[in-house]
């Protein structure tokens, strides 16, 4: 696990922690904050309907207090009469109403349901098993109160809970109340509470958007530069491939010249030294005794091997003549080998080039008749170097059958690969193309004039000497 | 035994090279060695102090090469023959030694026997070749399809590119205005170019001088 993608990992968790714990807690306070303000809504709306109801009472007292006061205790007249208002104080649609019973539990008004009346409904139970009208009773007697229960709701049919106020008539012993029914109150709460719900949610929403961008941005900025850093790193390793490369072409060049210079020389020197012998010999009328003429074979055979491993290690004629005698050269040997045809197109001017530029240039040339060689089927083959427009350009064309890539790109046992090729091209700020059909291959390498063309001068001012001479 | 020895002047970067030869051409009497000197940018200044009818000269040397060393002392010395005497074995060096002004080219693993009948038969006005360069000369005889600048050729254009006259590079060369005049031609002939713009450009071009 690299090191980039560790802190990618630990900004993530992070994230994810961070954004977990924000939910929980944000969820936690938006819960306990709705929870009291619908409990406050709750018992405000229920003081509104306790008000209501009071003001009802008050009202429907009002509306029989002229009846009721001149009554006496038992006045059926009087009594049919406040029955008959209170019968008909309905407000709130059909829902609200006064209901009316006396202390013994028997119904005596009932506007919803009429028929009802003067029945008794004294253990009147709900669910629970509270005796409903006993309490009610109880509750007028004591001056007046609340009291919740289920009720059926006219308007819905429904059983319902019902808030209810009961006051009492002492005279005539009655139990007078009003109520309501609390499902608006109870669907204003469910209602508030889903708005409530829709906004923890929007809240969770938000939260894991703003936590997944984050995790998205960590990653994309992440892969951004992991890209860039290993951009930058290929183009590194490439750059080390390269100076690997030349320092190779360097050493073999050094090791090519001192064999070919040095020892080749040294040999020859003794060679001639050894003849000088012979000839003295000779002049004194001594036969050339036999392990003399084997030295001088072997000397011979010597300087040939020697020369033969130069030659392979770094042509010498690429220094002493330049990339054009060099490519006649390599031409000719490859006819000569191969009896396919070259022909070679080059510029009038020679040695424009530094070496490292000559080296590569010569191992294009040396890979693409390689290639020729051994895949093209080709009986021409033509090398072009040309300085046109700002560039030497150098291209060598065959009419063969075409190469597969594949073939081409990695190294063979004695090729260096197309794709080294390319690289070092590269290396030199220039370009290298690989055409290949039936009708035949077309390598070129493309090196900008800018990146020689200090050469020439520059030589001539590093070796003053050739000036004077 | 009057015949007068022919004067021969070796100029070779290796001592040894040198001490052998003249070992095995000491032998010879109508040979005499004149001069030697270990680099081509001195070749010229000993020749015209020991004034050699042949100089035996190898190609890969230091600063400057036999070949570009050749071109130069062919143009000042127009009576020394120039026996090119190298390890180098290749149709280019041959064809370039010839362009350059050489009368012969041989080997050096050459038995000194044939060096001997070679450095004879230069100073007799005849070409020279070993046998195996011979018999590489007339397999792939020299194409001339494009004509090539020698060296000295070269050099000169990029003293005209950088705006030198034939008077300027005459004196910076040390060689006689009908010399860099002559080169002129030459250079113009070769490449196909009436005017002095047309060179320059062409010089720049190729990247012969920095634009």
């Amino acid at each position: 696990m690299t090191f980039s993608f560790r802190i990618q990992l630990f900004a993530v968790t992070q994230v994810i922690l961070t954004a977990f714990l924000t939910y929980f807690f944000v969820t936690n306070e938006y819960r306990d904050l709705s929870e009291q303000n619908v409990t406050a809504l709750e018992s405000f709306l229920l003081e509104q309907k306790q008000q209501e109801l009071k003001n009802y009472t008050a009202i429907a007292k009002a509306s029989i207090q002229h009846i009721y006061a001149g009554a006496a205790a038992d006045d059926p007249v009087a009594q049919k009469q406040v029955a008959d208002i209170l019968s008909t104080l309905i407000y709130n649609g059909h829902d609200g109403y006064f209901f009316v019973y006396d202390d013994k539990g028997t119904n005596i008004v009932l506007p919803t349901e009429p028929y009802r009346v003067g029945q008794n409904y004294w253990d009147l139970r709900n669910e629970q098993g509270d005796p409903i009208i006993q309490i009610l009773i109880d509750k007028a007697k004591s001056g007046g109160d609340f009291y919740r229960y289920p009720w059926n709701q006219p308007s819905t049919e429904t059983v319902t809970e019902k808030l209810s106020f009961s006051d009492f008539l002492p005279k005539w012993g009655w139990m007078m109340g009003t109520g309501v029914y609390l499902d608006n109150v109870n669907q204003q709460l469910v209602t508030i509470q889903s708005a409530i719900d829709t906004h923890i949610n929007n809240t969770r929403f938000i939260i894991l958007f703003v936590a997944m961008s984050s995790i998205f941005v960590i990653f994309g900025i992440g892969a951004i530069l992991h890209f860039t850093q290993k951009k930058e790193n290929d183009k590194q390793i490439d750059q080390l491939g390269q100076k690997i490369v030349t320092l190779q072409e360097e050493e073999q060049r050094h090791i090519s010249r001192e064999l070919h210079d040095g020892i080749v020389q040294v040999l020859v020197s003794i060679k001639y030294s050894l003849e000088a012998t012979c000839k003295h010999l000779g002049k004194h009328d001594i036969p050339k005794p036999q392990p003399l003429q084997q030295a001088q074979t072997n000397l011979s055979n010597a300087i040939t091997e020697i020369r033969r491993i130069s030659h392979h290690l770094h042509p010498r004629i690429l220094d002493e003549l330049g990339l054009s005698a060099a490519m006649e050269a390599l031409a000719k040997e490859f006819t000569e080998r191969t009896n396919i045809d070259v022909t070679i197109t080059k510029p009038a001017l020679s040695k424009l080039l530094p070496d490292h530029i000559n080296t590569t240039l010569y191992r294009v040339v040396q890979e693409a008749l390689m290639n020729i060689e051994k895949h093209a089927q080709a009986t021409h083959t033509s090398i072009d170097l040309a300085i046109i427009d700002n560039w030497l350009t150098l291209t060598i064309k065959d009419n063969g059958v075409g190469m597969l890539k594949a073939n081409l790109e990695n190294p063979s046992e004695s090729g260096i690969g197309t794709r080294n090729l390319a690289e070092r091209v590269e290396y030199h700020r220039g370009q290298f193309m690989l055409t290949s059909s039936s009708k035949g291959t077309v390598m070129t390498a493309k090196i900008p004039r800018s990146a020689f063309a200090y050469h020439y001068t520059q030589q001539q001012i590093d070796n003053p000497t050739t000036e004077t001479v | 035994m009057n015949i007068p020895s022919i004067k021969v002047m070796l100029v070779d970067d290796h001592p040894m090279v040198q001490d052998g030869l003249s070992a095995c051409l000491s032998f010879y009497d109508d040979i005499q060695i004149v001069g030697t000197c270990n680099d081509g940018s001195q070749a010229l200044s000993t020749a015209q102090a020991c004034q050699p009818d042949v100089i035996l000269m190898d190609i890969s040397m230091p600063t400057l090469n036999g070949l570009d060393a050749t071109e130069i002392i062919t143009e000042v010395l127009t009576d020394t023959k120039i026996l090119i005497f190298s390890m180098h074995e290749s149709a280019e060096f041959v064809t370039n030694a010839v362009q350059s002004g050489a009368s012969g080219y041989i080997l050096k693993d050459t038995n000194s026997e044939e060096v001997y009948q070679a450095i004879k038969s230069v100073a007799q006005g005849k070409a020279y070749f070993s046998s195996s360069i011979a018999k590489m000369l007339i397999d792939n005889p020299p194409t001339q399809a494009s004509p090539r600048l020698t060296a000295r050729e070269q050099m000169i254009l990029s003293y005209i590119a950088k705006g030198q006259s034939s008077k300027a590079i005459a004196q910076t060369l040390d060689i006689s205005f009908r010399t860099v005049e002559a080169h002129r031609r030459n250079i113009k002939s070769k490449l196909n170019i009436d005017s002095l713009a047309e060179l320059v450009r062409y010089a720049v071009n190729q990247g012969l001088v920095d634009s």
